[in-house]
């Protein structure tokens, strides 16, 4: 199960996933630059889409954490494409999605613990912070504390989970038909779950910021 | 010789058990979900772009415990079954 190393770098190894999230990485920063080339008033052909998508990703996180969570947008946006693009990757021909390993999902999952977290105590102070763990009873604090734990842990294997099971099942299912079936199943696994993971695992995201800002 | 070979069969054991009992209960889980939001459109057909979304949304969550299932069945397949297959096939040879 371990990722297939491809070179290294000053002795680091450099796995797949890494090549692949560069890969990603470079789409997400040309495409970019190219669509928000000469932005103007009146939207004209692509900044029409560009705009649609960032009103809908501002618009579900207003509408959950209010006006104040605008500053949000550019890291869920980002986590939103980034996720989209690799869950993606997996169907070419080749292509290993980096959401695909654990290591991945989990540094995701500990960037919106970070951010979630890191909000609350700058909003509501570091006593605060705290002394929200030990809320009600002083009893209810290792709940507490577990209960943060599972979130993290269960955004990160949703992702993984998925995206590794559907590249699996492919794979296997590759041996048997390797012509027609793999496609369809591409496009499932690929197109349609990797959509639905990545809108799962950003709206996630805002709950949990959310819920700590409440 | 014969303790890893037991092992290998615990393990595969384990693993499709693991998915297979933890199929159950997310099957039950989005089925109930959607057969609530059909209710709902068909109340309420104006409201189904909405409605659609939700389902979705609640469908993929609850299918995160099914998931889990999987990926504790891919651990012990991937991580613990191959390498002692693998010592397995030595101790043969």
């Amino acid at each position: 199960m371990e990722a297939r190393v491809v070179f290294e770098i000053l002795g680091v190894p450099v796995t797949e996933n890494v090549v692949w999230t560069w890969a990603v990485m470079a789409v997400l920063i040309i495409g970019s630059a190219i669509f928000t080339r000469n932005l103007r008033r009146i939207p004209t052909g692509v900044q029409h889409v560009v705009e649609l998508v960032v009103d809908g990703i501002e618009g579900m996180v207003v509408r959950d954490i209010g006006p104040r969570g605008r500053v949000f947008t550019p890291f869920l946006m980002t986590l939103a494409l980034y996720i989209l693009l690799s869950n993606f990757a997996g169907v070419l021909p080749g292509g290993v999605s980096p959401t695909g390993s654990l290591s991945t999902t989990a540094a995701l999952a500990v960037l919106v613990l970070i951010v979630s977290h890191g909000a609350e105590i700058k909003v509501k102070g570091l006593r605060a912070y705290l002394k929200s763990y030990v809320d009600p009873y002083f009893v209810l604090l290792p709940l507490n504390i577990v209960g943060e734990i599972s979130k993290v842990l269960s955004h990160a294997f949703r992702l993984y989970g998925n995206i590794f099971g559907g590249g699996l099942i492919i794979s296997i299912i590759y041996m048997f038909v390797p012509y027609v079936v793999p496609g369809v199943l591409n496009i499932w696994f690929g197109f349609f779950q990797g959509i639905i993971q990545a809108a799962v695992f950003v709206m996630l995201a805002i709950v949990y910021i959310q819920s700590r800002l409440e | 010789m014969i303790g890893p070979a037991i092992a290998v069969a615990c393990i595969a054991l384990g693993a499709g058990l693991a998915v297979g009992i933890g199929a159950i209960g997310p099957a039950i889980g989005e089925g109930y979900v959607a057969g609530k939001a059909v209710e709902a459109m068909s109340r309420q057909p104006e409201a189904e772009g909405s409605l659609r979304t939700t389902m979705i949304l609640g469908q993929a969550i609850t299918e995160s415990t099914g998931i889990y299932s999987l990926a504790i069945a891919l651990i012990l397949i991937f991580w613990m079954g191959i390498p002692l297959v693998e010592k397995l096939l030595e101790l043969l040879s």
